[in-house]
C-alpha cells in the first residue's frame, strides 16, 4: 500500500514541477518585482518598497482600472447574451450538425487577437469599411471611419470572445436534461417562457463561470482596444505593455500586473461567492 | 362519457414507423395503462397526447375537443416524467406552484395550493426542501403534486415506477390508483411492468410492434389473452400444441380436452397452442386414477415457499407450470409421473 | 506592407532576436569579426546589405550583424552582460533615452578622438561626452519626423505645427502615442514658448503639457503602430499628423498623395548613436568603424540607401540638392529633450497618459 501510494505521486512530480516552474516562480518574481526599489544606476533592488503602488493610488490608474473591470464585464455580458441563445440552439441540431459547428468555432479561436484586431480596422475604416456598403444601399451619403472608438473597441472584443463563450457554455447545454424543457411545457410554459423560467436558471453556474472566463481573458486583451480605440478605451494591460516595453519600467509594470491579478481574482470571489449564495 | 380518443393516429421518425395507425376510445376518469416491451412505441404515443410529439397522421381528441395541433403549453393536461424533471434550481413548493406562478397565480395562492397538493401525497411541511435532498419517493410525490397543480383533464405518467426500488413500486402503486379514483381524472400510465398494469388500470391496452394488440381490462386480458404474445406478457402461461379436434376440444398429446373458453375462429385440424394460467393447472399424484381433461408428465423441480407450491412438469417436451396452494398438495416428488388437469373452464386456444 | 516601413519597428522580433545575441558567448579576440549592433528590421538588413560589405572592403574587417532592440530593454542588456564581464556587440546603435541613461551609469566605454579623424565633419550635437568631456557616443544616423499631410483632404499643406491645434482638423490628426517618442513636449516648446528651455524645469514642462493638452480634441489616433498610421495618412482616413520624413518621401514616391511638411519651427530629428560598451575589446577595429560611418562617402551611401540624413555637414557629402531634400532639411531642427525622460520619466509617462485618455 505504501508503495503505490508513493508511485501515484511520483506520477504528479512532473506536472507540480512544471507549474511550480512555469507558474508559481514568474509569479513570485513579478511580486517580487513590484515591490522592488530603483537603483541609483538604473535597476532595481529586492526590498519591501511600496512606491510603485502608491504611484497606481492616483485617479488616473484607478478610474482605468475601473474602466477595464467595466469593459471587460461589459464584453462578458454581451458575448455571452449573443453566445448563449446560438449554443442553446446548437444543442438541438442533429449532432453532426453540431460537430461541424464547434469545428468552425474552435478554429475561430486560432484567429490572434492581434488578426482580429487588425481586421475589423479595416472593415470599419472609411475607405475600405462596411460604412460604404452603408452608402451604397443609400442608408448613408458619405463614408465615414467606424474606428477608433468604443464601439469598434467593444464589437471586436465581443467576436473575440463569442468562440469562447460557446464553448464555455457547450457542455452545459447539451447536458441539459431535455424532460425539464418537456415539463415545464407540459406545465403551461410557453418556449420563451421555458428557456428563461428553466433553461437559463438551470445552466446558471455555465453561465457564471463563462462569464469569469470571458471577463478575465478580456482583462488580458492589449491590442485590440490600442488598435482600435481611443487612449480613454485603453485597458491597464495595455498600460502594462506600455510600461514594461516603452518606459522599461519593470516594477511599475510587476505593481501594475498585480493590481490587475487582484482585481481578476477579486471579481472571480465576488461572483463565486454571490452566485453559490443564491444557487 | 366518452373521454380520450385517439384516430388512426401514426407516428413516422424518417424511416421508422414508431406509431402504426392506433385507434382508442376512454371514458373520462379512467386509468388507462400502455403496456408493452421498450420500442413498442407505448412513450411515443404517450408524448403525442402531451403534445410533446405531433402524429404523422391521424388526430388525438378529449372529449370535444381536437387536441391536434394544439402546442403542449395550451393543453390543459399533467405529465410525470421518467426522470421526473423536477427543477433543480426551485424548491419543492416552487417545483409545485410552477404552472400557477406561469398563469399570474398570487403567491400565497401558489403557497396554500403547494401545501394542499403536498398534504395530498403525502409530504406535508416539505415547501422549503430542496429538490436534492429529496428520496427518490419523494420526489415522484413530488412530481405527481407538480402535475396535478392546475387540475388537468388529463394526467399522463411515463414509466413512473421505474425509479423506484420494488417495495416503493408496490406501495406507490396501490397509492397513485387511488388518488387517480379520488380526483377521478383520466389517466394515462405508460409502463413495461404488468404487475403495475393489472394494480392500477381500468383499461390495459398492450402494445407490440408500434401497434396495439389488445386492448381490455386487465381480467379480459388476462383471461382471454388475443395471442401467444399478450397471453406471454401478461402473467405466466402454460401453452401446448395442440390440434383442433372438434368445436369445443383439442388433441393434446395423445389425449382430447374439453376447451371451455372461446375457440373462435377455429375450426377442426387447425394447430393451435392449447393455453392454461398455472393457478388453475393442478397436479395429481401417480396413484389418481381417472383425472378427467388431463394430460401426462415428469415433475422436473418443486418450489415450495409456503404460501404457495410450484410444481414444474415436463408434458412431452413442454414445460407446464402449476401453482398450488399447500391444500391441493398432491405430494410428489421430482421424476414422479403426474397428471396434470386442465379444467375445461381454465383451457383456451390461442393461434400458433 | 513594404518591409521598408516596418524599420523602426519597436521591439517585437528585434527584442528577441537581442536577448538571442545576448546568450551567445561573446568571447571577443582580434580574429573574430567585429560585433555591429543595429536596429533589428530595415535598419539591421540595409546595413548588411549596404555597409557592412564596404567597410570589409576597405578596411578587411569582418563584421558580424546583431540585431538590437531600440527601447530600454538593449540597455539593461548591456548592463547584465557587464556583470559577467562581457558585451553583447562591440559598437551598438543605441537611441536616445537609454543612451542618456547608460551614460549617468557608466556602462559605456570612452572613446579616443584621435582615432576618429572623421569626427571633425561632425557638428558637436552628435557628439555625446561625459562630464570629464570624454567621448561616449557617436552619431550614426538621423532622420526627421515632419507634418506630413493628405494632399487629397488637406490641399494646402500647413507650414506650421500649429496646426494640429487647429479646431478645423478636429478628430483628424495622428500622433505618435508616446511622450518619449512623438516628442510632442518639444514641438510645443518650440511652437509656443520659443524654444525647449521651457522643459528645463518640472513647471516648465507642466506649463507645456497645459498647452499640449489643448490638441488632444484633434488628434483621432495615437499610434504605436506605424503601419496603421501610414495606412490611415495614405488612404486619407486620417489626413494629418507626424511622421517619418523619409518613409513619407517614399509614399510619395509610390503615388500615394502623401506631403512632407518641415515645419517653420523645425521638424523632430531623432538619432541613433554608436556606443561601445565597456568590455568591448577589440578597440582598434571599433574606432575605424565609427570612422568608417562618419566618412561623407559613407553618409551619402545611408542617405541613399536607408533613408537616414547624414549626422555630418552635408555639403561634404556628394549628395544631390534633391538627394539631401529627400532626407532631411536646411531649417533648424526641434532637438529631442531626452534628460527630461530620464529626469521626469515617470511623471511625464503618468501625466502624457492622463493627457491623451481625455
Amino acid at each position: 500500500m505504501q508503495t503505490s501510494a508513493l508511485s501515484r505521486y511520483i506520477g504528479l512530480i512532473p506536472s507540480s514541477v512544471m507549474i511550480g516552474a512555469f507558474f508559481v516562480i514568474p509569479f513570485v518574481l513579478i511580486l517580487l518585482t513590484s515591490v522592488s526599489t530603483p537603483t541609483d544606476d538604473g535597476g532595481y533592488a529586492t526590498s519591501f518598497d511600496l512606491q510603485h503602488f502608491e504611484r497606481f493610488l492616483t485617479w488616473f490608474y484607478i478610474e482605468r482600472a475601473l474602466f477595464s473591470a467595466g469593459l471587460c464585464a461589459l464584453i462578458a455580458v454581451l458575448s455571452l447574451l449573443i453566445a448563449y441563445p446560438f449554443t442553446y440552439f446548437l444543442t438541438n441540431f442533429p449532432p453532426r450538425t453540431q460537430t461541424y459547428w464547434l469545428i468552425y468555432i474552435l478554429a475561430q479561436l486560432s484567429l490572434s487577437e492581434v488578426l482580429i484586431a487588425f481586421s475589423w480596422q479595416i472593415l470599419l475604416s472609411r475607405t475600405a469599411g462596411v460604412a460604404n456598403i452603408l452608402v451604397w444601399i443609400g442608408v448613408i451619403e458619405k463614408s465615414f471611419a467606424m474606428t477608433p472608438s468604443a464601439g469598434a473597441v467593444v464589437a471586436a472584443l465581443v467576436y473575440l470572445t463569442v468562440p469562447f463563450s460557446v464553448l464555455l457554455l457547450f457542455p452545459a447545454l447539451s447536458r441539459l436534461d431535455k424532460s425539464l424543457i418537456e415539463a415545464s411545457r407540459t406545465l403551461g410554459a410557453s418556449p420563451l417562457r421555458t428557456f428563461f423560467t428553466v433553461v437559463v436558471p438551470v445552466t446558471r453556474p455555465a453561465i457564471i463561470s463563462g462569464g469569469v472566463t470571458v471577463f478575465v481573458l478580456t482583462l488580458g486583451a492589449i491590442i485590440v482596444p490600442q488598435v482600435l480605440g481611443k487612449p480613454e478605451h485603453w485597458t491597464l494591460s495595455v498600460l502594462i505593455t506600455d510600461q514594461a516595453i516603452f518606459n522599461f519600467n519593470m516594477p511599475f509594470a510587476s505593481a501594475l500586473a498585480v493590481v490587475l491579478l487582484v482585481l481578476s481574482a477579486t471579481v472571480i470571489w465576488l461572483v463565486t461567492k454571490f452566485s453559490g449564495k443564491k444557487a | 362519457m366518452p373521454g380520450l380518443s385517439i384516430k388512426n393516429v401514426t407516428k413516422n421518425f424518417g424511416t421508422v414507423t414508431a406509431v402504426k395507425d392506433v385507434n382508442l376510445q376512454f371514458n373520462t376518469g379512467e386509468m388507462i395503462c400502455f403496456l408493452g416491451p421498450s420500442g413498442c412505441g407505448k412513450t411515443t404515443l404517450l408524448r403525442m397526447i402531451a403534445g410533446l410529439d405531433d402524429p404523422t397522421s391521424g388526430a388525438i381528441r378529449f372529449e370535444d375537443q381536437d387536441l391536434t395541433g394544439v402546442p403542449v403549453h395550451q393543453r390543459n393536461i399533467g405529465m410525470v416524467f421518467q426522470s421526473f424533471a423536477l427543477f433543480p434550481h426551485l424548491n419543492v413548493g416552487e417545483n409545485i406552484s410552477y404552472a400557477m406562478r406561469i398563469r399570474g397565480h398570487s403567491r400565497s395562492e401558489c403557497e396554500d395550493r403547494a401545501r394542499q397538493l403536498l398534504d395530498m401525497v403525502h409530504l406535508p411541511g416539505l415547501e422549503d426542501r430542496k429538490i436534492s435532498q429529496l428520496s427518490g419517493g419523494q420526489r415522484q410525490r413530488v412530481a405527481i403534486a407538480r402535475a396535478l397543480a392546475l387540475n388537468p383533464q388529463v394526467f399522463l405518467l411515463d414509466e413512473p415506477m421505474s425509479a423506484l426500488d420494488a417495495n416503493l413500486r408496490e406501495v406507490m402503486q396501490i397509492e397513485l390508483r387511488k388518488l387517480q379514483q379520488e380526483l377521478g381524472i383520466t389517466t394515462v400510465v405508460v409502463t413495461h411492468d404488468q404487475t403495475e398494469a393489472m394494480t392500477m388500470a381500468d383499461q390495459i391496452v398492450v402494445m407490440g410492434k408500434a401497434q396495439v394488440l389488445q386492448t381490455g381490462t386487465p381480467m379480459e386480458i388476462y383471461k382471454t389473452p388475443v395471442d401467444k404474445f399478450v397471453a406471454g406478457f401478461i402473467g405466466t402461461s402454460n401453452l401446448l400444441p395442440a390440434k383442433m379436434s372438434g368445436p369445443d376440444g383439442v388433441h393434446v398429446n395423445g389425449v382430447d380436452l374439453t376447451v371451455g373458453g372461446n375457440t373462435g375462429h377455429f375450426s377442426q385440424g387447425d394447430d393451435v397452442l392449447l393455453m392454461t394460467r398455472p393457478e388453475e393447472v393442478f397436479v395429481h399424484h401417480p396413484s389418481d386414477m381417472n383425472v378427467a381433461n388431463s394430460v401426462t408428465g415428469t415433475v422436473t423441480f418443486v418450489r415450495d415457499i409456503g404460501a404457495t407450491i410450484e410444481i414444474l412438469v415436463d408434458c412431452a417436451g413442454h414445460e407446464v407450470i402449476s401453482v398450488l396452494t399447500p391444500k391441493d398438495w398432491p405430494d410428489v416428488k421430482v421424476g414422479d409421473q403426474v397428471h396434470v388437469e386442465m379444467p375445461a373452464a381454465a383451457c383456451s386456444v390461442l393461434a400458433v | 506592407m513594404p518591409t521598408t516601413f516596418s524599420r523602426r519597428r519597436f521591439l517585437g522580433t528585434a527584442a528577441a532576436t537581442g536577448a538571442a545575441a545576448l546568450a551567445a558567448p561573446s568571447i571577443v579576440s582580434a580574429a573574430q569579426p567585429l560585433k555591429v549592433g543595429t536596429y533589428g528590421g530595415f535598419f539591421e538588413d540595409s546595413f548588411k546589405q549596404f555597409i557592412f560589405p564596404e567597410f570589409t572592403k576597405a578596411t578587411g574587417i569582418e563584421v558580424n550583424s546583431v540585431a538590437v532592440p531600440t527601447g530600454e530593454t538593449w540597455l539593461v542588456q548591456i548592463k547584465n552582460a557587464a556583470r559577467a564581464k562581457t558585451a553583447p556587440a562591440d559598437v551598438s546603435l543605441m537611441a536616445g533615452i537609454p543612451r542618456s541613461n547608460g551614460a549617468d551609469q557608466k556602462v559605456f566605454k570612452s572613446l579616443d578622438d584621435s582615432k576618429i579623424p572623421n569626427l571633425s565633419n561632425m557638428p558637436d550635437t552628435f557628439k555625446d561626452r561625459y562630464e570629464d568631456g570624454s567621448l561616449y557616443g557617436v552619431g550614426a544616423v538621423s532622420w526627421y519626423i515632419t507634418l506630413c499631410t493628405n494632399s487629397d483632404e488637406i490641399p494646402d499643406a500647413p507650414d506650421s505645427w500649429a496646426a494640429l491645434w487647429d479646431e478645423q482638423y478636429k478628430d483628424q490628426i495622428g500622433l505618435l502615442g508616446l511622450a518619449s517618442n512623438s516628442h510632442m513636449l518639444e514641438v510645443t516648446a518650440a511652437t509656443f514658448f520659443g524654444g525647449t528651455d521651457i522643459l528645463d524645469t518640472k513647471e516648465g514642462i507642466q506649463q507645456v503639457f497645459d498647452k499640449l493638452s489643448e490638441l488632444v480634441p484633434n488628434v483621432r489616433l495615437w499610434y504605436k503602430d506605424e503601419g496603421a498610421f501610414q495606412q490611415a495618412l495614405q488612404d486619407g482616413e486620417i489626413p494629418m499628423g507626424q511622421y517619418y520624413h523619409d518613409v513619407a518621401g517614399l509614399a510619395a514616391a509610390e503615388g500615394f498623395p502623401v506631403v512632407s511638411t518641415f515645419p517653420k519651427e523645425g521638424a523632430i530629428v531623432d538619432s541613433g548613436y554608436w556606443i561601445v560598451p565597456e568590455h568591448a575589446k577589440p578597440m582598434d577595429e571599433i574606432h575605424e568603424f565609427i570612422n568608417f560611418i562618419a566618412a561623407p562617402e559613407t553618409q551619402a551611401l545611408l542617405s541613399r540607401n536607408v533613408g537616414t540624413s547624414p549626422v555630418i555637414d552635408p555639403a561634404l557629402t556628394d549628395l544631390t540638392a534633391e538627394e539631401l531634400a529627400a532626407v532631411s532639411s536646411p531649417k533648424a531642427p526641434i532637438i529631442p529633450r531626452y534628460d527630461i525622460y530620464k529626469d521626469h520619466g515617470n511623471w511625464i509617462s503618468d501625466t502624457w497618459s492622463q493627457m491623451i485618455a481625455g
